[in-house]
């Protein structure tokens, strides 16, 4: 890439960056209680939850690993791109009954709910508010190690250079705002995603001419060997049906775990009481859906952008699997590359803006709070703000400085949130039958099998991924055991949410 | 429909039901396993729906049920075409789109798009009218003040 493109490209992300800030800083003279700074309780319309929501969840990891996964692999990952139902599923699910949890006592995070729905038992506060943030740390680490080195590549400057202008920014605004700041600025990153998107997706129509077109330049040839770089790319029919070249498993896996899991991201779970009223998560899951969608199908279109050029022999085979959106958006040109490059800064600044308040307030406030530490409600907003300095700065230099770290965080992700929210919330707040004991046990489980692997390798007898048995364990668990123990008695309060 | 008795037996088949998910997963029969995801994802939407234990039946017939029919023909569709065509090239398109793929991109996403997220859009009510919403919040206010 010449140094012009690469310079107009970070002009372009840098201004992104620059408005990102000024949302924030703007977003600080709403962020006065607690509620607000730690909730958005209650603060906003559909269309900036709509957006903050798809924003949050579309990482980027989701613009550059899940193009190279379906380069790599097929369609198999689509099912997990194309899960733009998942939001109207869980606003369906438990929507009405998060925002109820915030008119019966004031809600700024998921410890409250916990404290509310099962009697302030610590030990169920303190193992989800760590599963929890192990899973939000993961994704935190990943933005940034991400957004990092995709500036740093483009202007030759050190990653540590890049990560600290761009997330130190983005944590000085986030920590200054809460999630007020936090969920308009996402809001705003989730609009240029959604742009850059719907033009490359017409781009990918116009250079094609289809998907017929993919699937005959794909599905007519068995393979391509790249004449300068001598790599051999598989290619074929089979490659383009519904569940490309992994076990069948995981097609299983990446449509029950992102559609049914959504409810359990705390990225979509703290937006369920950031709603004015329960009556707007209707149209905010309009908004996730046609914006999800447009985000989604870019995930769809580069990878299969990139493999009709690479069919075509219009490119050379990839080197990696995660250079498909790059590919394609290079092949397009500078406007593309423009695009293409925001989009992803957008992703990754969304991303870890969400995971950077969610994971801070578990830490300065839900476990404190479990732990009996208590900090006076009048100095809780300052303390956070120096812990989410103080983690902002540790964030960066870790995941900057130490891949390995960056790489055992990874392995918590969205399976990891669904296994630590599952028992809690969505078994907690739909099932009057499900006890203290019941959660309990599903939230230990999920806990000890969370870590486990990590510490002793522990794998389970299975080829489905480790996060989707330990989720569908701890679901039974705190079932089974809810059953075997008396049923809990709930104050008039808690009852009416339960009924609503 | 009153399914306020029954929430003890739909937990236990919700339990029941990742069991079985997992089952099929891990012994290949990932198709059913998909298949069987779709009642373990209708349950949860029943749940949350019930207004005090009761679902509305509008509800349950659009979006809900018709949801649940496409999910189901897109992954038996996606299944059977896919081993139709194994290793060959297919000999017809949806659109463009390979015979087995196609399930994904008409019935699971924008199929699914449609009746879930325009279906509740439309029957809002059925899953919390302003007039419940005023209801709870009055409720919760006089408790409050009788405190």
């Amino acid at each position: 890439m010449s140094s012009t493109n690469a310079l107009i490209i970070v002009a372009f992300s840098a201004l992104m960056i620059a408005i990102s800030f000024l949302i924030g800083i703007w977003s600080k003279k709403k962020a006065t209680t607690a509620q607000a700074y730690f909730g958005g309780t209650a603060m906003f319309g559909p269309v900036a939850v709509g957006l903050s929501s798809m924003a949050g969840i579309a990482s980027a990891f989701a613009m550059v690993g899940v193009p190279g996964i379906i380069y790599g692999t097929g369609n198999a990952m689509t099912f997990w791109m194309l899960s733009g139902a998942a939001f109207a599923m869980a606003y369906i699910i438990l929507g009405k009954k998060m925002r109820a949890m915030a008119e019966i006592a004031p809600i700024s995070s998921l410890g409250d709910i916990c404290d509310i729905r099962f009697n302030n038992n610590r030990i169920i506060k303190a193992l989800m508010s760590i599963v929890i943030c192990l899973g939000c740390v993961g994704y935190l680490a990943a933005q940034i190690s991400a957004g990092s080195a995709l500036i740093a590549n483009l202007v030759d400057i050190p990653p540590i250079v890049a990560g600290i202008i761009i997330f130190g920014l983005l944590t000085v605004y986030t920590a200054l705002s809460g999630e007020v700041g936090g969920l308009l600025s996402q809001a705003f990153q989730g609009f240029i995603m959604v742009i850059a998107s719907l033009v490359l997706i017409i781009a990918f129509f116009s250079i094609t001419g289809g998907f017929g077109n993919v699937l005959e330049a794909v599905g007519s040839v068995a393979e391509v060997t790249g004449a300068t770089n001598g790599i051999t790319k598989k290619l074929g029919p089979d490659l383009l049906n519904a569940w490309g070249s992994f076990p069948g498993g995981i097609s299983l896996t990446w449509m029950l775990i992102p559609i049914l899991g959504c409810v359990g991201q705390p990225q979509c779970l703290t937006r369920m009481y950031a709603v004015k009223s329960p009556r707007d998560l209707p149209k905010a899951g309009l908004v996730t859906a046609v914006t999800h969608t447009i985000v989604g199908f870019l995930a769809v279109a580069s990878a299969y952008g990139a493999l009709y050029l690479v069919a075509t022999g219009q490119i050379e085979p990839l080197a990696s699997n995660d250079q498909a959106v790059y590919a394609f958006a290079n092949h397009l040109g500078l406007w593309a590359q423009v695009l293409v490059y925001a989009a992803i800064l957008a992703a990754a600044l969304s991303s870890a803006s969400m995971f950077l308040t969610s994971s801070s307030t578990l830490l300065s406030k839900d476990l404190p709070s479990a732990l009996g530490i208590k900090i006076a409600p009048e100095k809780q907003i300052s303390v956070s703000r120096v812990f989410m300095f103080i983690l902002g700065a540790v964030a960066i230099v870790v995941s900057i400085y130490s891949s390995e770290m960056v790489a055992l965080l990874g392995t918590f992700g969205w399976g990891t949130l669904v296994s630590a929210t599952f028992p809690v919330f969505v078994v907690g707040l739909l099932w009057d039958r499900c006890t203290e004991a019941g959660a309990l046990v599903g939230i230990a489980y999920s806990f000890v099998f969370n870590i486990l692997p990590l510490v002793t390798g522990f794998a389970y007898p299975s080829a489905l991924p480790g996060y989707f048995l330990t989720s569908a364990i701890a679901v039974a668990l705190t079932v089974v055991v809810s059953l075997l123990t008396p049923k809990p008695k709930f104050n008039e309060a808690m009852q009416a949410v339960m009924d609503l | 429909m009153n399914i306020k008795k029954n929430q003890t037996t739909i937990w236990i088949i919700i339990a029941v039901l990742w069991i079985v998910c997992i089952v099929a997963g891990t012994t290949g029969h990932f198709v059913f396993g998909m298949c069987a995801g779709v009642p373990l994802m209708l349950l949860h939407m029943l749940l949350g729906v019930a207004k005090g234990g009761v679902v509305s039946k509008k509800f349950l017939i659009y979006p809900l049920a018709i949801w649940a029919v496409l999910w189901l023909i897109s992954f038996i569709l996606s299944g059977y075409f896919g081993n139709l065509f194994a290793g060959v090239m297919p000999t017809f398109t949806v659109l463009g789109v390979h015979p087995s793929f196609a399930p994904t991109i008409f019935l699971y996403w924008i199929g699914g798009q449609l009746t879930l997220n325009l279906g509740y859009y439309l029957l809002q009510d059925e899953w919390l009218s302003q007039e419940d919403w005023d209801s709870f919040c009055n409720k919760v206010k006089d408790m409050k003040e009788v405190k």
